[in-house]
């Protein structure tokens, strides 16, 4: 039985094709063995909730499926997965996990919360609602701090240990990801929901950074309640991704958002300006002469900005850049990608679409936009 | 694709560069003729000075990226898990795609490292780092195996020898065991 094994394991792993003869035999009966992708593989799992996501309207249906699949076999993604796992049967307690996920996912709860983690500029950080999950897009406002910082340290008032200001902390995102690629920076990480500073604080535990970082419960819309930051000093930067949505656009936010996330990290008020507006009036007491704002916020908001600032002459604050982030328009086009998404294309910068074919229309206005201040 | 026909031909980076950036806007006429079978030497003597060329390095100018979004605004108003990267070097036609991280920006990351190794393959070819490497690795990996099996065949003849030495001592202590082993040799 043994040299049989042996002989066999030698035949396979050489194998490239059917070989005839006895082996090829010996080759294919074992092979009809194995569920070939079956239906209770990752792959057939996969599938199976795709379909029934896509037919209750669950939208992101194969990316969804395939996340909550990858989750419960220990990867982050399923393309990461080492294939040969993509077509063994899964165990029952494995089948079990799959489908109370799914589960949730039919209720519309977001993948992030579903996973209870997700990733954020290379780090993998716990999420729970009602806090507000960072967006993709928050990364780029990242890579742009670090290089500025990077570039001119004199600019952001930075010089070796950068002391940056965070306003509307969440989970910690946005701190914990400076703070990891600035290993000399400090931060103080402000929000006024109780959850965010308390996820905040377990995510820097977590990642090892809660030495650096120090998380008040503060609301910045309550008048002077910035007095409170100064004993710790100027800062060299500050930086938010402030509620920045418009009022009347609540509404229309995707149930993932309206039912699971916290509204208050979401609505800016009319104009999306409330939260903008009272980071710009603090900024002058609490910045460095030489530093910088940086912030997230809505498309329509530079131009309400740069009049608000004209408006408050005495905060001696000037719009320095205006970043369009790498998310270009959506465009309809002929490309679909299976389960019915649209395909955009766009050359990181400049936000144009570069897509050759004339089928695609292209409306010139970027998601989110960053911007700079100081 | 015409640049295909190409492959295999030691290009050195700068000339890569040079022209790439003129052939942007001309017809694939104009990228035959650059393409000269009269610059071969020159370019073979360019490649042939170093050993070991760097990885040519990605001109973001010549790189298209694609996202699946779906419609609307983004931002805080959408929440979009699917950070798939595909990312194209227009003037090979390579296409990456990365769904390695849940991260877009580790995905972007990634793909641009994988397309400057397949780019890098597609214009050296054997002269090109990174099928250096491979071929290194395995070489090491044939030799450990080469040392592996030579272990394996000492401590073989080191058990037979073993084995016989023990039968010898055996005979001279047992007068049946002796039989029997004279009986299976006949």
């Amino acid at each position: 039985m043994k040299l049989w094994g042996q002989m066999l394991w030698g035949h396979l792993s050489g194998l490239r094709g059917r070989q005839g003869g006895i082996w090829g035999w010996a080759c294919s009966t074992w092979q009809s063995h194995q569920p070939q992708a079956g239906p209770l593989s990752a792959s057939g799992l996969v599938k199976h909730w795709t379909a029934v996501f896509e037919k209750r309207g669950i939208p992101e249906a194969r990316e969804s499926s395939e996340y909550i699949v990858a989750h419960v076999l220990g990867a982050k993604t399923f393309q990461s997965l080492r294939p040969v796992l993509w077509t063994q049967p899964l165990t029952a307690q494995q089948l079990q996990g799959i489908q109370e996920l799914c589960n949730l996912r039919l209720q519309r709860m977001p993948v992030q919360y579903i996973l209870g983690e997700w990733d954020f500029q290379g780090l993998t950080l716990k999420m729970a609602p009602p806090v507000f999950i960072p967006r993709p897009e928050t990364e780029e406002l990242i890579e742009w701090i670090l290089e500025e910082v990077a570039q001119r340290p004199q600019a952001v008032g930075a010089q070796g240990s950068p002391l940056i200001l965070e306003v509307g902390c969440g989970s910690g995102a946005i701190a914990l990801s400076l703070l990891s690629q600035l290993p000399e920076s400090q931060v103080i990480a402000v929000d006024k929901k109780e959850a965010a500073i308390s996820l905040t604080r377990e995510n820097a535990q977590r990642l090892r950074l809660q030495g650096r970082i120090q998380t008040i419960l503060l609301d910045v819309t309550i008048e002077d309640s910035w007095t409170h930051l100064l004993p710790w000093g100027p800062m060299d930067l500050i930086v938010s991704n402030p509620p920045y949505v418009f009022h009347k656009d609540m509404e229309q936010l995707a149930p993932e958002i309206r039912s699971y996330e916290d509204s208050v990290a979401l609505d800016g008020g009319e104009k999306g300006m409330d939260i903008i507006s009272h980071i710009l009036t603090l900024a002058p007491q609490l910045l460095k002469a030489s530093g910088s704002i940086f912030l997230e916020v809505d498309p329509r908001h530079p131009e309400l900005v740069s009049s608000w600032l004209q408006s408050r002459p005495d905060l001696c604050l000037g719009l320095v850049a205006v970043r369009k982030d790498f998310c270009g328009r959506h465009v309809a086009g002929p490309k679909d990608h299976g389960g019915g998404k649209l395909l955009t294309s766009w050359q990181p910068g400049n936000g144009e679409s570069k897509e050759g074919s004339g089928d695609n229309s292209y409306l010139p206005e970027a998601p989110s936009e960053h911007i700079t201040f100081n | 694709m015409p640049l295909m026909s190409t492959w295999g031909w030691f290009r050195s980076p700068e000339l890569l560069a040079r022209i790439c950036t003129k052939t942007q806007g001309f017809g694939l006429q104009e990228k035959l003729a650059l393409l000269s079978p009269g610059m071969a030497a020159f370019m073979v003597q360019i490649a042939g000075k170093k050993d070991f060329p760097a990885l040519l390095p990605l001109n973001e100018n010549e790189l298209e990226e694609q996202s699946v979004k779906g419609h609307g605004p983004g931002g805080q108003a959408t929440n979009k898990t699917n950070n798939c990267v595909v990312l194209k070097h227009v003037p090979s036609g390579i296409v990456v795609k990365c769904h390695q991280t849940r991260s877009v920006n580790q995905n972007r990351k990634l793909a641009r490292k994988i397309l400057q190794e397949k780019v890098d393959v597609f214009y050296n070819g054997e002269k090109s780092a990174v099928y250096k490497e491979r071929q290194e690795a395995q070489k090491k990996k044939q030799e450990r195996k080469k040392r592996a099996k030579e272990t394996l065949e000492k401590k073989k003849v080191l058990k037979e020898l073993w084995e016989s030495s023990k039968n010898v001592s055996e005979e001279r202590t047992a007068d049946s065991d002796r039989m029997y082993c004279t009986a299976y040799k006949e």
